[in-house]
């Protein structure tokens, strides 16, 4: 009976699983897709270079799995029979424990006390009646297994059981929001396998984020996920630009019309069936108060959608907490926060629904192949010496704009002429420098939104083939035929601004081209440093990056 | 009934029974209570004397298992002289052979004599056995009223309630005796079931938190099993563990605890931990190291146990600091079997007793790891008696832990309570070292144990091979996906950064680990060359470029290993020793005007110079005259092993012990038939002690031959009432007091109605 547990076959696996929670799956192996299908609901996907690909297995993976309804005889099961030396015993046994947390505690509705929470389980009620952090949060005892909860703290409560490691499973439910027709315009195209898939996981899951890369059509998992909806949708968006770009795609994609969406912004503050809103306006605050946030209860809202959920401001976390009862989509091309905060994103958004490998998509066609070039640039001996004598706050933005990029930015675009170009930076005087060189317009933050509007325009239009662009151009613009992009400067290490601006040139070409995604920096200072981490996030999805020398671009 | 005991002569007394069993029969006698031959005994009646001394007749107690000490439990409850039939007609259930069993290991220990008709239990037993078969004392003697009738008590059971009887039924299963709730009072409890029982005397009160069912109730309550139910041997129920399931299972426990220690030692040897007043090692160290080695605190504990009974740490030579010893250095160096072999065998060995660690103390100190708290002489005793059951079945059998334990609990129930937590810890440090994996013991466990076959080689037949290349990534990650070669293992250790640990190495590059090498006096070209050779896939652009150009960077300053070097502001002198013949062997080299250096260490350097006539002073690292050489420092290493106390004897050497005891006694028998003393003073045979003991327990007078430590003989009547350490403590008839006899000086013994 007992030798069941353990006799799993024996194998040569693709799988290597670490004390550390981390597997190692090489991705030669015959048996590698199999694999991958059978970890990927438990281990996050760390990085998918060429060879070995590194997933994790996190507490919160666990509870992914759990909450997409696996249990943790599947997990140790697909551990035991791909792995190909012996799995750490306490391995195994972390996972049963961790697995086992999750669905303790449940959320419900009762329909005389309304929210309550149940455990099957009196000890652990009784420890998270003890703790002082949720204690306020929970009401009179019906019985032993379960309390009423403040309706009011429904996400806050959701994020407090989390860190303290019973993620409670909210089956609460949600409500229908106003009902509002909104059918996919499915004229001339379909829904892509990974986008239908995303939204029957979501759907399912009721709330919750879906991973996919830039340029995999994210918008389209909206939309269908609001015509599934059929109801009042708030859309949050990064920018006004981001925005507008949403309203054109809805109203060419589905059967909403100009009149039924509204645009919520520092301009505009419509409230329409559908409306889009900048995060920026949502956290404005005058005389200490959010002055926006009636937006939410302006409308029995059915869905919320986030763009770009690994950028959700503080503030929005807070007042996602009061939305519980509505349904959530995330909608990101990657989870890596940069403040850690992905365990609010799990609590209060909810699990991640969906993710694909970014080669995967590319392979299926689906985004542009791209090549990483990291181009090195020495510095003269002046620039050497003030690089090293200048003040360590300084040091960054005094090599990423040394002059001696300059040559070989004017080089590359050269190189690619004929092709949509854009510049990418930082710093503004920078980008100046470069728009007089190559005589080109600039888009920086004092742009007006109708210039800005207008040269994207050009620039789709291929009027204009190259652009300068600061960060505001990092999110959520569309310009499908950008083919070649060379950031010169950027905000530090971030790695998720770097898959941002590649996202920027992944639009899948009409004919097919590649594209290309260069970074200059100058040699032996701190602008490699941070362009090495910039790269891990890329480097981790499989692409491959390149360095070359200045003097042999052109 | 044991042909061995019937064949004998009918023997009258104890010492007359141990005399006319064989030599061969003593011999075994002899193996079986180690602690009765050391000192050797003059004769058999000294031997007897030993036989039936309290701490003796416990350690023999302490190796019965549950069935045999229920049989020895049942003959307390019967008055000597016992009939076997009695015994066996009342413990139905236990198979025949079982029984057989029991009455030939009770009389092999010389705990029972005589024959079948006529057995004896060595009185001392019954001193001994707490509740014989679980049953409670008699009803007069819990009382204290030696008027208290039972009979009426056992009639009335019949009307007991419902509850009640649960609760009766329970204690008469034994053991006898069940605690009251902390605040219990019979006020509380006025029309309650304890109080009424209490009143009526089927439970009596011992204590404040203390009731106890009498005997003669519990007897009345077992019926026709008066013995109790038979406890027999538990069978674990089997599972089998495929042979390859069972070889992964282990090398991964294998490879992961070699890991461990290693990760853990070089975390010690980065930054030594102090020594706490206690001897052990702080939380906070105990943490951090456990961090270090990515194992939780409870197997950090235990690793460091490990490491500290194979020597590899130890504390440093100032008293205050914990470090990895020599012998790190040696294990470092020894392939993987062999470092296993040792970390297991020394853990087998050691007489400390890891789990402990993390406990509280009676006073409620946490014990820290490496404590001398941690000391348990039993330990390897419970190791070998935990996992020795296992190694008897066939291999890949595995028996739930639960099931382990039971059987090794009625194998020797009377050992004492932290049995159970070590039983407990010896399996978890088992399966962590790999000696056990799913329930089962595996190869190399069961060689370890065994210690047949060559313990090295079944190491390494179950480890996987090693491999000896890597695949570089395009992230700049080295993936090892299996065990590395040692070799390989360690440039690679230099050449990037170990990231994640296992079945599988993974390796970062960076820019500071290519660095590091170069820094180790590797060039690009090595490193080009390395990562040709070694990668299985082809190595990355970036991987390339970073070499080249860091490469390009490296050495605009100069680093080089010298071990000694020698300046002095005399030029000339300083060409004299470079062009000194003898001094050649040392590779003096100048690297700058005034200054040499050599690879040779700089005593040698020091008494090379000296001996050629020079006359060289050492200096320090800051150029002040030299105090001392800088060397890493290293424990000397701590043997944590004492050796064992009670060793058993070699068969030659119970049988010199059985040869002298016999010349004993013919010189003892000359000499009674000079002498009409029935006993000699100083001598305190086996029949005076026990005859002591009865009249103890029944309670009865006796005439005692005495003599006072003037050397006046005396013949007393006496009442015992006690009998403790050496002591008879009985009420003197002559002087009508209690008076205290040593018990070495009481010659004779009579019953006084004789």
């Amino acid at each position: 009976m007992r030798a069941g547990a353990y006799s799993g076959q024996v194998t040569d696996g693709p799988l290597i699983v670490q004390s550390d929670k981390t597997l190692l799956l090489e991705v030669d192996h015959p048996d590698a897709s199999a694999c991958r299908a059978a970890i990927a609901p438990f281990a996050e996907l760390e990085r998918s270079p060429e060879h070995v690909h590194t997933y994790r297995v996190t507490p919160l993976a666990l509870w992914n799995a759990r909450a997409a309804g696996h249990d943790a005889e599947q997990v140790v099961d697909a551990l035991v029979r791909y792995s190909r030396y012996a799995v750490p015993h306490a391995l195994l046994v972390d996972v049963a424990e961790t697995m086992a947390r999750y669905g303790r505690l449940t959320l419900a509705t009762n329909p005389v006390h309304g929210l309550t929470l149940t455990s099957n389980d009196p000890a652990v009620l009784a420890e998270i009646r003890r703790n002082k952090k949720i204690s306020p949060m929970l009401g009179a005892d019906l019985d032993e297994s379960t309390v009423v909860v403040h309706a009011s703290e429904r996400g806050r409560l959701k994020q407090a059981l989390l860190k303290v490691g019973w993620p409670a499973e909210d089956l609460a439910g949600y409500v229908d929001g106003q009902a509002h027709d909104i059918e996919l315009n499915q004229d001339g195209w379909t829904l892509r396998d990974y986008q239908r898939e995303s939204v029957e996981n979501f759907w399912a899951g009721g709330s919750g984020v879906v991973v996919l890369p830039c340029g995999a059509g994210k918008t389209l998992v909206g939309a269908a996920a609001m015509a599934e909806a059929n109801a009042t949708t708030l859309i949050l968006v990064t920018n006004t630009v981001a925005g507008r770009q949403w309203k054109r795609e809805l109203i060419a994609r589905t059967s909403l019309t100009e009149e039924e969406i509204g645009e919520y912004s520092g301009e505009r503050k419509e409230i329409r069936p559908v409306t889009i809103a900048t995060y920026q306006v949502m956290t404005t605050r005058r005389k200490g108060e959010y002055r926006h946030l009636e937006l939410f209860d302006a409308r029995d809202w059915g869905l919320i959608i986030y763009d770009e959920v690994h950028l959700l401001p503080a503030p929005i976390f807070r007042l996602t907490a009061d939305l519980q009862s509505r349904r959530r989509l995330g909608l990101t091309a990657t989870l890596v926060r940069e403040d850690g905060r992905e365990g609010d994103v799990f609590s209060l958004i909810g699990p991640k629904r969906y993710d694909a490998p970014w080669r995967d998509i590319e392979a299926q066609g689906w985004i542009a192949p791209a090549e990483c070039i990291e181009v090195r640039v020495s510095l003269t001996d002046d620039e050497r010496m003030s690089y090293a004598l200048a003040e360590p706050e300084e040091r960054y933005k005094m090599c990423s704009t040394a002059s001696s990029k300059r040559p070989v930015i004017r080089r590359l675009v050269e190189k690619h002429h004929g092709d949509q170009v854009l510049v990418i930076g930082a710093y503004l005087n920078q980008l100046e420098q470069l728009g007089a060189d190559l005589d080109v317009p600039i888009i920086q933050g004092s742009t007006t939104n109708k210039e800005r509007e207008k040269l994207y325009d050009l620039f789709r239009r291929g009027e204009i083939h190259t652009l300068v662009v600061s960060k505001v151009a990092n999110f959520s613009i569309d310009l499908p035929e950008a083919a070649v992009a060379i950031q010169v400067s950027g905000t530090f290490g971030s790695r998720q601004e770097e898959a941002q601006r590649l996202g920027r040139i992944l639009r899948p070409k009409a004919d097919g081209r590649q594209a290309h995604f260069y970074t200059v920096v100058a040699r032996d200072t701190l602008d490699v440093d941070y362009a090495s981490h910039r790269q891990r996030f890329l480097a981790e999805q499989g692409y491959a990056y390149t360095i070359v020398d200045a003097d042999r671009v052109g | 009934m044991s042909t061995s005991v019937s064949a004998r002569p009918v023997a009258s007394s104890y010492t007359e029974w141990l005399r006319v069993q064989e030599d061969d029969w003593l011999s075994e006698l002899l193996r079986a209570r180690p602690d009765v031959a050391r000192p050797a005994p003059a004769d058999v009646a000294s031997l007897a004397g030993r036989l039936i001394g309290q701490v003796s007749i416990s350690r023999a107690l302490d190796q019965l298992d549950a069935g045999v000490l229920q049989v020895i439990e049942a003959m307390v409850l019967m008055p000597n002289p016992i009939a076997w039939t009695d015994v066996t007609s009342r413990l139905r259930g236990v198979p025949a052979d079982a029984l057989l069993h029991s009455v030939d290991r009770l009389t092999g220990l010389g705990l029972v004599w005589g024959d079948q008709d006529a057995l004896h239990l060595i009185e001392g037993v019954r001193l001994l056995v707490n509740h014989p078969t679980g049953l409670g004392r008699p009803l007069a003697q819990l009382t204290g009223d030696p008027a208290a009738d039972p009979r009426s008590l056992v009639e009335s059971l019949p009307a007991l309630a419902a509850d009640e009887r649960a609760l009766v039924q329970r204690l008469a299963a034994g053991p006898p005796q069940g605690l009251l709730p902390d605040d219990w009072t019979s006020e509380d409890d006025p029309p309650g079931m304890i109080s009424r029982l209490l009143q009526r005397r089927i439970l009596v009160r011992v204590s404040d938190s203390t009731v106890e069912l009498p005997r003669e109730i519990g007897l009345a309550v077992r019926g026709a099993a008066p013995f109790g139910v038979p406890r027999l041997r538990p069978v674990p129920a089997a599972g089998q563990v495929e042979p390859a399931t069972l070889d992964k299972l282990t090398a991964g426990a294998i490879l992961g605890v070699l890991q461990n220690v290693e990760d853990l030692l070089a975390a010690l040897d980065v930054d030594q931990a102090g020594v706490l007043r206690s001897g052990g090692i702080g939380v906070r160290e105990h943490r951090r190291l456990a961090r270090a080695a990515h194992v939780s605190e409870a197997s950090a504990a235990r690793l460091l146990e490990i490491s500290l009974a194979a020597e590899l740490i130890g504390i440093a030579r100032d008293g205050e600091h914990w470090l990895p010893t020599r012998m790190l250095d040696v294990w470092l160096e020894q392939p993987l079997a062999e470092r296993w072999a040792t970390l297991a065998g020394a853990w087998l060995r050691t007489s400390r007793q890891p789990g402990l660690a993390g406990r509280r103390d009676s006073a409620g100190r946490t014990l820290a790891p490496l404590s001398p708290e941690l000391i348990r002489h039993g330990a390897p005793a419970t190791r070998r008696a935990v996992l020795s059951p296992l190694a008897l079945t066939a291999p890949g059998t595995s028996w739930p832990a639960d099931e382990l334990l039971a059987l090794v609990t009625w194998t020797a129930p009377r050992r004492g309570p932290e049995f159970a937590s070590a039983a407990r810890s010896v399996l978890e440090e088992s399966r962590l070292l790999g000696i056990l994996a799913a329930d089962a013991l595996t190869g190399p466990g069961r060689a370890l144990l065994t210690g047949a076959g060559d313990l090295e080689r079944t190491v390494a037949t179950v480890l996987p091979p090693l491999i000896d290349y890597v695949l570089i990534q395009p992230d700049l990650s080295a993936v090892a996906p299996g065990p590395l070669q040692p070799e390989l293992s360690r440039s690679l250790a230099l050449v990037a950064d170990v990231e994640s640990s296992g079945g599988a190495t993974v390796f970062r590059l960076s820019d500071a680990s290519l660095r590091r090498s170069l820094d180790a006096g590797w060039s690009a070209q090595d490193l080009h060359s390395f990562f040709a050779r070694h990668s299985r896939t082809p190595v990355p652009q970036t991987l390339t470029y970073l070499i080249d150009d860091i490469a390009r960077r490296h050495g605009g300053l100069r680093v080089g290993t010298a071990s000694t070097y020698l300046r002095s502001d005399d030029e000339t002198l300083i060409a004299q020793v470079t062009a000194d013949r003898r001094l050649t062997d040392f590779g003096l080299r100048l690297l700058a005007p005034g200054v040499l250096i050599s690879t040779a260490e700089p005593d040698e350097v020091l008494q090379a110079l000296r001996s050629a006539g020079y006359a060289p002073a050492a200096e320090s690292a800051g150029g002040m005259v030299f105090s001392g050489l800088a060397q890493r420092q290293r424990a000397p290493g701590r043997r944590t092993s004492p050796p064992p106390r009670h060793t058993e004897l070699t068969a030659q050497q119970r049988e010199t012990v059985v040869r002298r005891m016999r010349t004993g006694d013919t010189a003892t028998q000359a000499q009674r038939r000079t002498r009409a003393i029935p006993s000699i003073p100083g001598v305190t045979t086996a029949t005076i002690l026990e005859s002591l003991q009865r009249a103890l327990r029944e309670g009865e007078g006796l005439w005692i031959g005495y003599v006072n430590a003037d050397g006046q003989a005396s013949q007393r009547l006496v009442e015992p009432i006690s009998l403790t350490g050496g002591f008879l403590r009985a009420y003197d008839h002559r002087r009508e007091e209690p008076r205290t006899f040593a018990v070495h000086r009481i010659t004779s013994v009579a019953p006084a109605d004789d």
